[in-house]
Order: C-alpha cells, then structure tokens, then sequence
C-alpha cells in the first residue's frame, strides 16, 4: 500500500530509500552535528579492531532520557521478565552443543597425545583411554542428535515455517560439525596407528641386538601378525637341548620372559588396531547418516539471493500454463455456440408453450 | 594495506555474524544459532562475499529479507543488516512490537542519524523491549565488492546515480546534491573499511570535482573530531605495514567515452558484454526444445542456468583476463586432466578388485588401503573439478555462440585500430551495410566509436550517409545527437584522448587448424593476439603515481584531509611516487578498464591498484542512457 507521502523521504516502489525529504535538508547535515557538539552523549570509539561504530551507549542514554520523560505521562508498564522461556528444543540443542565442544577439546589433547613419537614415553594407557572415552562421546552425541531430529521431526506440525527450517538447520549444523570430528578423530587414530608401526619397527631394531646370539628366540620378533601357539613352540624349542648349562637356562629364562612381555606387548597392540578398526566402521555409519541429511538440504555451493531466481523461474512457468490453459478454454468457439443454440432452443419452447 | 578490501569487508560482515564480538580462532567454542535478516542492499553486499555454506557454519540458520512475512521465533537472537531508511526503521519498530526474536542486533549499513535513533529507542520503549535490543552498530559497509580489487557503490536503485542522472540536461541542484551524498557517502565508507586517509586528485569542473570537495570535507571533519575519528586506534596499527598513504584519483566518466562501448575479447569482460553477468553471477538461457505450442505462450521453452564465478574458482582467477582463445586452449587442457586423473581413479578400483583375491602380503594391502582412501578422499575435489570445467565449458561456448552469430571479431579489430588510429584496412561503410555483422546494437556502437576518436569531425555528407546505412541498418540514431553535444563540449577542454598505440596481429587460421582435437571450433574466427595498450584512465593513474608532468594531469586539483588549512592549493606535497592507488570512475565504468588496470599493475612490482565505479555496465546498458540522454 502506498500511502501517499507530500514531504516524507522520498523512495521508490520498493521502498528503497532514494533521498531524504525536501522539506528537511538539514537531517542531512545533523548526523555530524551532534557528534561533534554533544560530547557528552557521543559514544566512545570502540573499533574492536574493524572499521564499525558502537552506538549502544547513546541508545540506551537516548532510552533512558525517553523514559524520564515519559514516566511523567503514563504509568509504568511493567517490564518483561528478562529471563525468557526457552523451548525444550533450544535447551536440548544448547546442551548439545556445549558438549560437543567439550569433547572436541577432549580430542584436541588426544592429537597432541598421539603425535609424539618418543620411543619410551608411550602414554599408551592413557591413549586408549581418552580414544575410548572420545569414542563414546561421539556416539552418545550421535544418539542424542537422533533424538532432537525425531523431536523436531514430531514438532512439524505446530511450528511455523521459519521455526521448522530453523529447527531443521541446527540439526543439521549439529551433525556437520560431529561429521567433522569424526573425521578428525579417524585421522587422529590413523595417525596413531602409524606411530605404532613406526615404534614397532624401532623397538625391533633396537631389540634386535640382544638376542643376536641366541637364534632360536630371534624369529619370534619378526613376524607381525602372532599368535601365542607361535611363542609356546620357540620355548619348546629353547628347552629341547635338554642338558644344558644353567647359564642357557636362566638365558633361557630370561628369553621366555622377554618373550611374555613380547607376546603381551603385541598382544595389546593388536588389540588396539581391532579397536581402531571397529571405531572406523563405526563412523563410517555415522558419515553415511550425515551424507543422507545433507543431500535433503543441498546448500553447499547456493548463495542468498538464489530464492529469488527459483521463484522467478517458478512464476513464469505459472504464467505458461495459466496462458495455455486460457487459450484452450477461448479456443472452445463450439461450445458456445452449441450452448447458446441449447439456450435459444429452451427459450423458444418456453414462449411458444406459455403464449 | 595488506589486506585486500575483499577480505576486509569479509571479516567485518565475519565479525558482525558474531554478534559483534572478535572472532577467536579456537573452534571448540560453542556454536550460536542466530537469524539473518536483511533488507536487498544488505543482500547485494553478502551475496558476492559469503555463501549460503559460510553463514551456516557461523551459526546462522535463517537469513530472511526484512520486508518479507517472518515468522516469530522467540528464543534465537536475529541480526538486523539494513540500510537506515524510514522504511527500514518502521519495520524495525514493527518486529519489535510483535516480539519475533529474543535479542536484536541492529547494524545499519552506514551511518544511522540521531532521529531515527530516537525512533527505534521510544518504539522499543512502548513495546518494553529496551532489554532486547542488545548492540547498535554502524557498520560502515555501503559498497559492494566484487574481486578483490574491484568494488561498485549499489546495485539496487543504481538509476539515481547513473551517468544519465548525472548528465542529464535538466537536472536541478537539489538532484545533484542528493546524488553527491550518496556517492560520498558510499566513498568514506569504504576508505573507513580500508582504514587509510587518501590523497585525492581530480580533474576540474566537473561531477568528479564536487565529488572530490565534498569527500574531502566529510575525511576531515572526521578526523577533526578526535575522540570520535574512526581512522584512529586499532585500524591504522593492524593492516597498515606501508607508511605512504594511498592516491585516490577521480575520473568523470566524460573524459573517455569510447571505452564502453568498446567491444573486448577478454574472458570476463566479454561474458559482461554478452551474457548477463551481474554480482559475479552469469544467467544463461539455453532454448531447449521448440515445441507446437498455443498461441501466446512462448515459443520455446528456455532453461535458465545461472552461474556462480567467484573467488575459489582457480581456473576463473587464473583466465578472467586472458583473451578468449587462450580461455578456450585452457578449457581444453583442464578437461583432459581432469580425464587422466578420473582414469587413474578407476584403474586403482580394477587393481583393488584383482588383489582382492590374492593372498597378498599385508603391506601391499595397506598400502593400497591408503592409496584408495587418498583416492576416496579425493572424489570430492575432482568432482568439483568437473563441475567447474562444466560450468566454464557451458559459458565460453554460450560466448562463442554470440561471438559467431555477430561477428565480434572483426568489430573488435577494427575498434583497435580505430582507437590506435592506425591504417583501416575496411571502410567503415562496409562493416554497417554488411547485414550479418553484428546487431544494429553492434553498429552503432562501432561509428559512434570512430565518432569520438576522430580527429577532425568527419564532414557532414559524410555524417548523412553514415547515417543513412545506420538507419537501414535498424539502429536507433539518438545517442549520436548526444555524442555530437559532449564532443562540442569537450573540444572546448583539452585534446581528445587518445588511446595509446595498439597493434592487433591476427594469427589467422592456420594455429587453429592445428589443434584439431579442440572442442571448440573456431573456424571463421580470428585468432586476435592482443598487444598492451593504456587506455585514457590508465594513463592519467599513470602520470600521478609516478608524479610524472603531463600537461593532462598537471592541472588536477589536490586535496589533502589531513592538512590542517584549506585545500585551495593545488600544488601537491608529495614528491614520491605513490604505492597505492585507487582509481573512482563518476559515472560508471566497466570491466574493460578494470581488466586494463589489472594488466597496468602487473607490469609494475608492489603497486596495488583498487579500481571502483558508481555504477557498473555494459556497453548495451550505457548506449540506452545514451540514447535516453539524445533525446532530450
């Protein structure tokens, strides 16, 4: 509706500004004035760094001033309660929210953790445990953002239709960005299991010289994959010379020792690349879930002001067929004269047997 | 000013979707979901910078225009990016009345006046909503980037402040008032964005002039006023390693009106010529299929495909500039990596499938398990690839079509050696009676070109029968009863310009036939090689940073608002050759001169050069207003 406007701001169709009113030149000139008069009520500069202007102290000096004047007119409103009700849906996607990031510092510790590649120090324990724990939180956080989906899902009905793309979008910004740790949590252990070749064939290496003199226990240190019915025939093997010297035998000894704790050590090893294994799978489900979401949405390359072509294009297709369909229904020449053949046909009987 | 302005309007829109807060480089924050709502300046200034993408992942889950229906959402905080007009504020005020969002971030555009300040605050306060609004911000924002060193001051109601609105014949003063504020205003906004007080240079008596005297005004009683001088603080530290301040040159579109109408051979500027380009958006129409169709309808049906061509396209970084055979060699090239690379893909997946079988070795296996996730990791680039050789494989042969059908080539030949004045091979007779050259567009263009860059004005038989074969011709003949009025005028003022020396070298067939294998087939279309030639605007930035004494440029005014007294002395201060520059073209310009800029600078190491217009068109659009303007 386009009220009409004598001395307003002038503007086009769309309410696009074109210029100020010309009854009032000097608005133009007041935005320098008061900033260089009124010291008093002019903001302080706070850039922040860029190249913006904070106006917030000088709007609410402007509100105060506004409301002392008018408390004198009117009866105080009473203000609204400044704690709002929040929906369960902003409670639960906060709460979400707040936990992924708690689990991406979790994983941030992780990388630095799994990273190093000093020979000795292997937190190996403390590895496995926070790999665990990440692990859960990532399916726990899945679970949890299965269970918002379902209530949005069920919400549809009641909502507006921003509300509901609202909704749909911090879902879906929810599982990006658990996609995204995912990705980095499968690089962390991938990075970690490279470590754990590395370290491997390191302490091969190094142990490599100890038992240089007895060959017997030296195959037992070059296979990768084992299995302890491989060790328990090394030690049969050891014991075979049956007289030996107690000086073969405590070797003996200490090699079955070595031993164990090679077996062990392996043993947790391959442990540890099953688990690793499992947890891939594991987000690989968790990405095809993700890659599902995201074609129902398909805004990756799209820009703001795509709506307005799509509509476009929509409304010129209406008009095609709205044209079609009025050239048809025109085109009926026939079936109005035949109509119109009916209607004199009734009028003449009508005449001819009422006169 | 290390940071080009692209980035640097990024990262204040950036830091504006942060609810005004610095942006932390730490991304275990927890996310804010907030709404967008923008009225179409605010959208003509984001829709270039940030995609739909970046704004989801800075938490904005709605971006809304703000004179559309909303829906109210209570609990999310919306940020408001919108121009400060009256229309604007009552909208404003209105959201507030019916308590859409839970907190309001209000950042205009450019600066908001204190009035309507007050209108916000008495509307918040007979809403109760005071608590609400959490941050006003003036933004200073108001120009639209669209490459790195390229920006345009509005697209919206750009007819206000177009080269017909300035130079018309009946315009009043108050007119040209309002559209000098507009122009400043836009102009103080982006040197705030870049954080550096100019020099500025123009020319005398025209629109740049009032332009030049109103900005320099505006600088300086803003860097008066101390305590409130946006240029002060933080934003001088942060981008600024150059301790030379840059030079700003204002141009009026009437010095050089032969370069829009100019026909190009580069990539972008003749996508702009020829397509619909605008925003670093191309529109294509393919007419698909011609079906019997009633009558009224249209005759065929059109797909319309836009395109997007920004600033992580490599190819399009790389070949905007580059004449159009090379862009259509390049074309070809990426195409056939992209092929060798798809063909490397598959062939891992065979030998995946064969080892398979074998009891291989376990290294081996992993080994080609790092190969196939490299591999799997790498489909989403090569399938981004070929979307973008698609995409630029639709529009050059979308350009090569209009190239054939009106004979672009030989226009642009003969308008180089128009301009560099060099012997015509062609009489220009020949070219407009010749029915298949070109649309009548085409040949007006053509002699209004050799019109403007004749040395002596041809005799008036002459004029009659040009006139005559323009009108058999089919063209419109009122942008030349304008062209005689500006070249009256002109003459007055110094010499005409004069373009340079060009020399255009057609490589004929003879390399094309060579490379037989190329898609695009371009027989019948010369092979032009283009050679380096300044035009006019480039010369006169050429002549002021190398403070060169050239009895063009010698006469232009200095301001300086940094200096402490007037400004009416015309003698500039600074000796040195400047590093920076930024070139303002009243009245529009286009990418002919950008592109010709952007070749000036890469010949020259360190110099940076902006190049920014009112407004932006093609050669169609300037020859309406022009023949808009001989009407009158």
């Amino acid at each position: 509706m386009n009220t009409r406007r004598r001395h307003g701001p002038r503007s086009n169709e769309d309410g696009v500004y074109l210029g100020p009113s010309l009854t009032q030149p000097q608005l133009l000139q007041q935005p320098d004035a008061p900033l260089s008069t009124s010291l008093p009520l002019a903001p302080p500069v706070d850039l922040g760094g860029g190249s913006c202007r904070d106006r917030t102290t000088e709007f609410q000096s402007v509100c105060r001033s506004l409301q002392g004047r008018q408390n004198g007119l009117q009866t105080n409103k009473p203000a609204l309660s400044a704690v709002r009700q929040r929906s369960d849906f902003t409670l639960v996607a906060k709460r979400i929210g707040r936990d992924l990031s708690n689990t991406f510092a979790k994983l941030e510790k992780l990388t630095i953790l799994a990273k190093r590649k000093s020979l000795f120090d292997d937190k190996a324990t403390e590895i496995d445990e926070l790999t665990y724990i990440v692990k859960q939180d990532i399916n726990s956080l899945n679970k949890q953002i299965a269970q918002l989906q379902e209530l949005v899902r069920s919400r549809s009905g009641q909502n507006g239709r921003h509300l509901q793309t609202h909704s749909n979008t911090v879902v879906v910004s929810l599982q990006s960005k658990l996609a995204a740790m995912s990705n980095d949590f499968k690089s962390v252990l991938e990075v970690r299991t490279e470590n754990l070749k590395q370290q491997h064939s390191r302490r091969e290496q190094f142990s490599q010289a100890p038992t240089h003199y007895s060959p017997n226990a030296a195959s037992p240190l070059q296979a990768h994959n084992f299995n302890p019915g491989n060790s328990l025939l090394m030690q049969d093997e050891s014991r075979s010379p049956g007289d030996v010297s107690i000086d073969m035998d405590s070797r003996a000894s200490q090699q079955m020792q070595l031993v164990n704790e090679q077996n062990s050590y392996i043993q947790s090893r391959a442990d540890t690349m099953q688990n690793i294994e499992t947890t891939i799978v594991e987000l690989g489900s968790i990405f095809q879930q993700l890659a599902h979401m995201v074609k129902e949405q398909e805004e990756v390359v799209q820009r703001i002001d795509h709506n307005v072509e799509d509509a476009h294009f929509n409304v010129e297709a209406a008009h095609t067929e709205i044209l079609k369909y009025f050239q048809s229904v025109s085109g009926n020449r026939w079936l109005l004269i035949k109509i119109f053949l009916i209607l004199m046909v009734f009028f003449i009987v009508f005449v001819v047997f009422l006169a | 000013m290390a940071a080009s302005v692209r980035e640097k309007q990024t990262a204040a829109l950036k830091r504006m979707l942060n609810l005004n807060a610095p942006l932390l480089k730490n991304t275990a924050s927890e996310p804010v979901w907030k709404v967008l709502v923008y009225d179409r300046f605010g959208q003509d200034i984001i829709s270039p910078l940030l995609s739909v993408k970046e704004l989801r992942d800075m938490g904005v889950t709605l971006h809304l225009l703000l004179h559309s229906d909303r829906d109210p959402i209570p609990d999310v905080p919306a940020v408001y990016f919108v121009m400060p007009t009256e229309e604007n504020i009552d909208r404003i005020c209105q959201d507030l009345r019916n308590q859409l969002y839970e907190a309001y971030y209000l950042n205009f555009i450019s600066a908001i006046s204190r009035s309507k300040l007050e209108d916000i605050a008495s509307a918040a306060l007979s809403a109760n909503a005071v608590t609400q609004i959490t941050k006003v911000f003036d933004q200073y924002l108001n120009f639209i980037t669209l490459e790195d060193d390229m920006f345009i001051l509005c697209n919206q109601n750009k007819e206000s402040i177009s080269y017909h609105a300035i130079n018309k014949p009946d315009i009043m003063d108050t007119d040209m008032e309002i559209i000098m504020d507009t122009i400043v205003d836009s102009l103080f906004c982006f040197f705030v964005t870049l954080g550096a007080v100019p020099i500025i240079r123009c020319p005398r008596g025209n629109a740049a002039e009032m332009v030049a005297v109103k900005l320099d005004k505006k600088l300086r009683e803003n860097l008066r006023d101390a305590r409130n001088s946006l240029f002060t603080g933080d934003n001088m530290g942060s981008g600024q390693f150059s301790f030379q301040r840059p030079l700003f040159v204002l141009v009026d579109r009437n010095l050089d009106l032969a370069t829009p109408l100019h026909h190009t051979w580069t990539y972008q500027a003749l996508i702009h010529d020829v397509l619909d380009f605008h925003l670093n958006r191309v529109n294509i129409e393919e007419a698909s299929s011609t079906e019997a169709s009633p009558a009224g309808a249209r005759p065929k049906k059109k797909n319309k495909r836009c395109y997007d061509l920004t600033s992580a396209d490599k190819f399009w970084q790389k070949h905007k500039g580059s004449p159009f055979p090379e862009v259509a060699e390049s074309v070809q090239e990426e195409l056939d990596t992209y092929r060798a690379q798809e063909d490397e893909v598959k062939r891992l997946k065979s030998i995946m499938g064969l080892e398979g079988e074998d009891e291989g070795a376990i290294s081996m296996l992993s080994d080609n398990t790092a190969k196939l996730t490299s591999a799997v990791s790498s489909l989403p680039e090569l399938l981004e690839k070929k979307r973008l050789i698609d995409l630029h494989t639709n529009v050059a042969t979308a350009v090569l079509d209009h190239i054939k059908s009106r004979k672009l080539d030989v226009y642009f030949e003969y308008e180089e050696k128009l301009m560099s004045k060099s012997t015509l091979d062609k009489s220009l007779l020949d070219i407009i009676s010749d029915p298949d050259a070109g649309t009548p567009e085409d040949k007006m263009r053509l002699f209004l070109i050799f019109y403007i860059t004749a040395q002596m004005p041809p005799s008036e038989a002459d004029v009659e029968q040009y006139k005559k074969a323009l009108l058999d011709a089919g063209c419109d003949l009122s942008p030349l009863n304008y062209i005689k009025q500006w070249k009256a005028f002109t003459k007055m003022a110094a010499a005409p310009a004069n373009y340079g020396n060009s020399g255009v070298k057609p490589m004929g067939l003879f390399s094309r036939v060579m490379n037989t294998g190329s898609q695009f087939v371009m027989e019948g279309v010369k092979n032009l090689v283009l050679k380096q030639h300044n035009l006019p605007v480039t010369r006169i930035l050429d002549n002021l940073m190398e403070i060169k004494s050239n009895p063009e440029t010698d006469d232009y005014r200095y301001f300086d608002p940094k200096m402490l007294r007037g400004s009416e002395s015309s003698i500039p201060r600074n000796k040195n050759p400047f590093q920076e520059a930024i070139v303002f073209v009243v009245g529009g310009g286009n990418y002919i001169e950008y592109q010709n800029l952007v070749d000036y600078t890469k010949a020259r190491q360190g110099k940076r050069i902006f190049y920014g217009c009112s407004e932006l068109f093609n050669a169609g659009q300037f020859l309406k207003q022009l023949s808009q303007l001989g009407q009158k």
